[in-house]
């Protein structure tokens, strides 16, 4: 699902997952903490292309999940740049709404929009180098060793695991009502959905309870313990953090010195 | 003189269309990653944390007293998952998901629900890129603290006061969802100073979705009681 499908794939999947959680979020959050537009590109480049060429994935996954929060950051971006602005102030476009209210484009606004749509997409791209190299199983393990509370680690980890098992049930019983006509009407659609909605809670409950026997039938004493997987050591992808990291820095400071 | 308003009525349409229209996009509730400047993403985490905490340690005590509530609890997280990846049918002939807020607070008090949002919402922007890692404080406040609270508190309220069940649960999903469009049209009016734009474009796109939403929530629970009484009952809802 999602992310995890070209995860499995990657070639940093063997590779130490909290290297690749520390690099991610490093990145990240120096692209954030710059708040500059330059800063946003760069990281954003450097962080698709360690995607591409490190990870192993193919350029037209990575374009795909780009696209995935696009919707939200163009309208969010829109409605920044795009505002009621007052009468007096120079605009380099505005108009008035109903002779009364002046809406418009301003120059501070418009950069500021910009930065914002800029410094996502870089900060996004990094959180995919993390998401598009690390299978949500062994991140999981890796907060653990991040010393997450045991509880919330177990929690994820079987959270993770009956996802796919209602997802399964979700979409069966949703085969089954619209191959019986399900659907129709937005009334219809209304108590069709609750009954798949209910029914699923049902059997999530239910199975949740088998799950729980079958567990206790092993000796469950109230803590699932699993091994985690051999991992090959980070050292590589640190390296290459850190030239994207120093690649950012100079990034910000050129542009200061340039751009006053 | 006339011309122009119309022209300015057009343009205005086609504003609300464009931005009416994309909010409906499925990742639109959830604010993503980058967009809030540090202070207020580390902010919005800052006020997580005691109801973190909080949730934690109800979680914590129930497991203790019964080991069978992990498994039960992680069912209804990926539920809740689930629940958020399907599609609502919605007045206005689009689609949308359900946040399953009223649902959940209702079900598992806020409680439970607040760290169970926690988890939905990492597998969210890790998986499906719906929100981001530094937005998770943002997303958590108004999707798994405001709106869990107020469903419940209204729930609660209601059923106390002698309301008819289906009407309570009506009024508490509808009421918790839309409140949940309220924190996050102010989240994201506060940083960039434009809260009325938001809640003009919320309130026009998003009222009827949480009507639609209160209704599925009534029939979902008419089914559930019909069904379920004793499941409802060991979770206390009843």
């Amino acid at each position: 699902m999602g992310t995890d499908r070209y995860a499995y794939l990657s070639r940093l999947r063997r590779v130490d997952p909290v290297a690749k959680v520390w690099v991610s979020l490093a990145v990240l959050l120096l692209c954030l903490f710059s708040e500059s537009i330059a800063v946003g590109l760069v990281t954003l480049a450097v962080m698709s292309v360690l995607n591409v060429a490190l990870g192993g994935q193919r350029t037209g996954t990575v374009l795909r999940f780009m696209k995935v929060p696009l919707a939200f950051l163009v309208i969010g971006c829109l409605t920044i740049v795009l505002r009621p602005i007052p009468a007096e102030e120079p605009a380099l476009w505005a108009v008035w709404l109903f002779g009364r209210f002046r809406w418009g484009i301003t120059l501070t606004w418009l950069h500021m929009g910009l930065m914002v749509f800029c410094k996502a997409m870089g900060a996004i791209s990094a959180m995919y180098f993390l998401a598009l190299n690390t299978p949500m199983t062994d991140l999981i393990l890796a907060l653990e060793r991040l010393h997450v509370p045991k509880l919330l680690v177990e929690l994820m980890e079987l959270i993770y695991r009956f996802i796919f098992v209602l997802m399964d049930t979700a979409g069966r019983i949703r085969v089954a009502q619209e191959s019986r006509l399900g659907y129709g009407s937005f009334r219809k659609s209304l108590d069709h959905m609750g009954d798949l909605v209910s029914l699923v809670f049902l059997r999530a409950w239910r199975k949740g309870d088998k799950v729980y026997t079958a567990l206790e039938s092993r000796g469950y004493d109230g803590s699932l313990t699993t091994l985690s997987a051999a991992y090959t050591g980070g050292g590589r992808v640190y390296a290459w953090g850190a030239a994207a990291a120093a690649l950012q820095v100079v990034t910000l400071l050129l542009e200061r010195r340039l751009l006053p | 003189m006339k011309q122009r308003s119309y022209s300015n009525v057009r343009l205005l349409a086609a504003m609300a269309a464009v931005l009416g229209l994309s909010t409906l996009s499925a990742s639109a509730m959830h604010i993503a990653e980058g967009y809030l400047p540090k202070t207020w993403a580390f902010g919005w985490m800052a006020v997580c944390v005691p109801f973190v905490v909080a949730g934690f340690l109800s979680i914590r005590k129930k497991v203790e007293r019964s080991p069978r509530a992990k498994v039960l609890l992680a069912m209804c997280g990926a539920f809740a998952f689930v629940l958020s990846a399907l599609k609502i049918p919605s007045v206005t002939g689009s689609c949308s998901h359900p946040t399953g807020v009223g649902l959940g607070a209702i079900l598992f008090g806020p409680t439970a629900t607040t760290i169970l949002g926690l988890i939905v919402l990492l597998f969210q922007a890790l998986l499906l890129a719906h929100g981001g890692l530094t937005t998770l404080g943002a997303n958590l406040f108004s999707m798994a603290i405001v709106g869990p609270i107020v469903s419940w508190a209204v729930y609660m309220a209601l059923k106390k006061a002698g309301v008819k069940p289906a009407a309570a649960v009506f009024c508490a999903a509808a009421l918790g969802d839309l409140l949940t469009y309220v924190t996050t049209s102010f989240q994201l009016g506060v940083v960039y100073g434009n809260v009325a734009e938001y809640l003009t474009i919320f309130a026009v796109t998003q009222v009827p979705l949480a009507i639609a939403e209160g209704l599925l929530t009534v029939v979902v629970f008419n089914v559930l009681e019909k069904y379920s009484a004793a499941e409802l009952r060991e979770l206390s809802v009843l």
